[in-house]
């Protein structure tokens, strides 16, 4: 379960919280204090996910980002920024980062989307069969229809993308600001439980003649679909 | 003041040089009109004596110069001289040398007869066809004086323009230096930190009024803005200090209890404010960015009827919840945007959960997106109590949250984004009256603003 993950970041209390907090999770943490020592490691070592901070001492984070691609290196990159208006995340997605975390921020967030990247990975690796099963939920990718216990469950588009999100995370935590970026493209947090409503009622129809639940509320961090 | 200083000398040496040339000018013409006026009295004098010769012979061309003698005027030389160099008939003094005289116009020095001194003089030696030479010019004393004459009142008025060209300068400089001394004892003022001084107007509408005017007006601009960041900066220390207050009070409170369920809660608490702190502070650097019209690079085409029918499918069930219905006719064509996709995106939606926040009582959402010939309007109506006319400008600024008192966690800065977004197109955001409730209009120009292409 433990992944090889690259934490590039100069502020000393945040990298040790980040590292501390990545190896409780089981995971193996290098680090690096500035951008091209980052580099220099990233393109030495095979790491599963590298945790960028984009402003850094000697070679900035987006530099580190493009000679990576440059280089044909394609792991995972997770961009921590205090740059948080919707241009810079923006700019950081385009300089082909696979996520933009904006400081400050809760390690439930940041541990969720490294989850969420580590598993895109598997998925890569392992094109295995199209379907996905969540205990008794059964959804077909291809012709977008779910099924639970064999019964047709009517689900509108976005619900569909929403479940999809979910149950490519299967046992996983997804937060919010996840589902607002992955499900619906935007980068801007609104100001209302819209997200909410919208788990609540896939939850309805996910649920609803059924007795156990898929769905699940995680206090202090988001969703998470497991049987 | 060295300023007034060179205006005056430069306009004093403008008024010498122009009346320099003048003056030139019209001693060169009078002093040429003179010499040539002489030459031809002195040929024609000389031409019509040969003639007299040539048809009276040497007797009537005697008589001719008598005649000459009696009638003119004291300028006149003229005389015959015999082959041996003796004065035949004349008024010379004496005959010059037979071998110095050669045929053609001279200048030369004669003395006349009764005059005391020799004087210059325009000649004409002729040789006759007897052997006799016809001396026939005149004096040039006349016109001597009448150039030294001019010279001397060329000479004067040159001496009168210089100076009232010195006394016009003067008097300009005076009254440049007052008119700019004015705008500049303004900006000294201003610079004193007095900014509703004012440059003041003649009312002659001059060049000078002009500039006046146009300081005058980047003056009222730059005191809107000052007090527009007076204003921002007021709002953002009150509206930050109420949620830090909270996070203050929650996180202490959590430190002092021994509750655990208790903790959690209070640290629950602490997190939201600690995230409303983030929140308008996120907003403040997103509207400031837009202002600054940053984010333009990121301009793409897209269709603004998709986003929003997106926007409107992603707030229906809040909508719903909340008891009114959102409502939506997407337009059967495309309706082709050059903006900033996420950036409009969060506009419509400020736009929306502010509907939803305030007008769901009225029932009914609007969300309507019209293209026209010149701008696209994208609409949001609700049904609520909407924004009486004279606080709609209140509403747009940032921090303008109609009622203070209000204690839900929109930071009355929603709007003022989605005008900073609208301006960041080159377009602008439209409150107006629903009858009743509230219609937001942002209206985006089809062109897109030419630095953004």
């Amino acid at each position: 379960m433990g992944r090889k993950i690259l934490l590039v970041e100069d502020d000393r209390e945040t990298a040790s919280y980040l590292a501390k907090g990545l190896a409780q999770e089981g995971h193996s943490v290098e680090q690096a204090t500035n951008g091209q020592d980052g580099l220099f490691r990233a393109t030495g070592g095979s790491f599963d996910l590298i945790i960028l901070d984009r402003m850094l001492p000697v070679l900035d984070g987006l530099s580190v980002l493009r000679a990576l691609r440059a280089a044909h290196i394609e792991t995972p990159v997770l961009i921590l920024s205090a740059l948080a208006s919707v241009g810079d995340r923006i700019e950081g997605l385009e300089c082909g980062s696979d996520d933009y975390l904006v400081k400050p921020f809760s390690f439930a967030e940041l541990n969720a989307r490294v989850n969420a990247l580590l598993r895109r990975r598997e998925a890569r690796v392992d094109p295995a069969d199209h379907r996905l099963t969540v205990g008794d939920l059964e959804i077909d990718p291809l012709s977008r229809t779910v099924r639970r216990s064999g019964k047709k469950l009517d689900l509108k588009p976005r619900e569909y993308l929403l479940l999809e999100y979910f149950a490519r995370n299967e046992g996983r935590v997804v937060t919010r600001t996840m589902l607002l970026e992955q499900v619906w493209d935007y980068h801007f947090d609104p100001g209302t439980n819209v997200i909410d409503v919208h788990v609540s009622r896939l939850r309805r129809k996910l649920e609803e003649g059924f007795e156990k639940p898929l769905l699940h509320t995680v206090r202090g961090a988001g969703y998470m679909l497991a049987a | 003041m060295p300023t007034t200083l060179r205006i005056a000398l430069l306009a004093g040496l403008l008024a010498l040089l122009s009346n320099l040339a003048v003056i030139g000018f019209i001693y060169v013409r009078t002093h040429d009109e003179a010499v040539a006026s002489l030459h031809r009295q002195v040929t024609e004098q000389s031409q019509v004596l040969t003639d007299v010769y040539r048809t009276g012979g040497k007797a009537a061309l005697d008589k001719a110069i008598g005649d000459t003698l009696d009638y003119a005027d004291t300028q006149t030389a003229v005389a015959l001289i015999a082959a041996d160099g003796r004065q035949i008939e004349g008024n010379l003094a004496q005959a010059p040398a037979v071998q110095s005289m050669q045929v053609g116009y001279h200048n030369a020095v004669i003395r006349l007869r009764g005059q005391p001194s020799p004087h210059q003089a325009q000649i004409v030696f002729s040789r006759l066809s007897g052997g006799e030479w016809l001396v026939s010019g005149r004096l040039v004393g006349e016109g001597l004086a009448f150039r030294a004459t001019l010279e001397r009142s060329l000479l004067l008025s040159l001496v009168v323009a210089g100076l009232l060209g010195l006394l016009c300068g003067v008097v300009l400089a005076h009254y440049v230096s007052r008119r700019i001394g004015n705008i500049a004892a303004v900006a000294n003022r201003i610079s004193a930190r007095d900014l509703s001084q004012r440059v003041p107007l003649s009312g002659a509408g001059d060049s000078f009024d002009r500039l006046g005017l146009q300081i005058n007006a980047m003056l009222d601009r730059i005191s809107a803005l000052m007090e527009e960041l007076r204003l921002l900066t007021d709002s953002l220390a009150h509206d930050l200090r109420s949620p830090a207050t909270r996070l203050r009070a929650a996180a202490h409170a959590a430190a002092e209890s021994s509750d655990p369920a208790e903790q959690e809660e209070l640290l629950g608490s602490v997190v939201r404010n600690a995230d409303a702190l983030i929140r308008i502070l996120t907003t403040v650097l997103e509207i400031s960015r837009s202002e600054a019209l940053t984010g333009r690079k990121q301009f793409a085409w897209f269709d603004a009827g998709e986003l929003a029918a997106e926007l409107a499918e992603m707030y229906d069930p809040l909508a719903d919840e909340r008891g009114a219905s959102l409502k939506f006719d997407r337009p059967g064509r495309p309706v082709p945007l050059f903006g900033h996709r996420q950036l409009l995106a969060q506009a419509v939606s400020n736009l929306l959960e502010n509907a939803i926040r305030y007008g769901s009582d009225g029932g009914e959402i609007d969300v309507r997106v019209s293209p026209g010939e010149k701008q696209i309007r994208i609409e949001v109506a609700d049904r609520g109590p909407g924004i009486p006319l004279d606080r709609r400008t209140e509403a747009l600024r940032r921090f303008g949250r109609l009622d203070s008192s209000r204690s839900d966690e929109g930071a009355g800065l929603g709007l003022a984004l989605v005008q900073s977004i609208a301006h960041l197109h080159d377009g602008e955001l439209q409150l107006a009256d629903n009858e009743p409730g509230l219609l937001t209009a942002i209206k985006l120009p089809v062109h897109p603003p030419q630095e953004a292409r």
